[in-house]
């Protein structure tokens, strides 16, 4: 339980660090580094876990950052939700490796922020920065999917290590 | 188990690869080509009004104020605020800072048929950044205005 909390704070820092590095031009979107954490966590624990996570990640940020119920907020939680439930299908479907379903989670997290987007602002233009959105996610999912590897060999390891 | 791995991982790349340049082509396509005609009237909206709160018309050099905004007493001036004079309109923007909602100056060119969002309060100013545009829309979420353009596609027959 303790090492969830721990990912939880890490998966916080990651999301607030993002938020401070404008690449995208919509103002709100994310690339999603954050979920990392999520994907990890629906390889070494279970989907479940990886979900409650996620969305106490995206509740405790918008807390702390003292915009709760804004845009930002919307886009955010949209966007890691439906990721998350993307990941956590395509790794059920055990079709795909790893760096796989982190960009398929990628694409989804674009998907749900622009949805939202639109929804927010009540306009259809928002699907504007799509394009841009998507294919920036590409080398974003395989960043997060390549360290979510990495971290899976070391955990095997340590966990090899100490049973 | 490892085989599994690597046949996982050759799906990855193909994916990762194929997606990239799939996406790739269409981004670059739709840059080139999306809003990219000459703009005869711009839009500014507020919130999820789908009747803009000013329109700027380039052909005719005026612009259009169609409705105020809902302003709480505690704002001393009544929005949006047009100013001919420097080609300014002002809105108050849903941000808040201290409780406080900030304003959002967008300048409009009517020589170049461009707007700029140039002075607003938003997570790193991101908004702000767009720069100018001649047919892209300027969308700031954080305070829920966003700036369309509509061009005008008449047949000139007579």
């Amino acid at each position: 339980m303790t090492l969830l909390a721990n990912f939880l704070a890490i998966a916080i820092v990651l999301n607030i660090i993002e938020s401070a590095i404008p690449i995208i031009p919509v103002p709100g979107a994310k690339l999603g580094f954050a979920n990392v954490v999520t994907l990890i966590i629906i390889y070494v624990y279970s989907f479940k876990d990886g979900f409650a996570l996620t969305i106490l990640r995206v509740l405790l940020v918008a807390l702390l950052s003292g915009k709760l119920l804004g845009p930002i907020f919307y886009m955010s939680m949209s966007g890691a939700v439906i990721a998350t439930l993307a990941m956590g299908l395509f790794q059920k479907l055990n079709y795909f490796g790893i760096i796989g379903v982190s960009i398929l989670g990628s694409i989804f997290h674009c998907i749900g922020q622009i949805a939202a987007g639109i929804f927010v602002i009540g306009s259809i233009a928002v699907i504007a920065y799509l394009p841009v959105m998507l294919f920036l996610s590409i080398p974003a999912g395989v960043l997060t999917g390549i360290i979510a590897k990495r971290f899976l060999v070391i955990w095997q390891t340590w966990h090899n290590e100490t049973a | 188990m490892d085989a599994k791995k690597s046949v996982q991982n050759k799906r990855d790349w193909i994916l990762a690869t194929l997606l990239f340049v799939l996406l790739g082509g269409l981004f670059i396509a739709f840059r080139l080509f999306a809003f990219a005609d000459e703009a005869s009237l711009a839009h500014v909206y507020y919130g999820n009004s789908d009747e803009p709160i000013v329109t700027i018309d380039f052909i005719n050099y005026r612009v259009i104020s169609n409705y105020d905004q809902n302003v709480p007493s505690e704002y001393d001036d009544i929005y949006p605020v047009i100013n001919e004079g420097q080609q300014t309109i002002t809105l108050l923007g849903d941000y808040e800072i201290n409780g406080e909602r900030q304003i959002v100056v967008i300048r409009y060119d009517y020589g170049r048929k461009s707007v700029e969002i140039i002075q607003e309060q938003s997570p790193n100013n991101i908004c702000s950044r767009e720069g100018e545009s001649t047919g892209w829309p300027l969308i700031c979420l954080p305070n829920r205005i966003r700036v369309e353009f509509e061009t005008n596609d008449e047949d000139f027959t007579v």
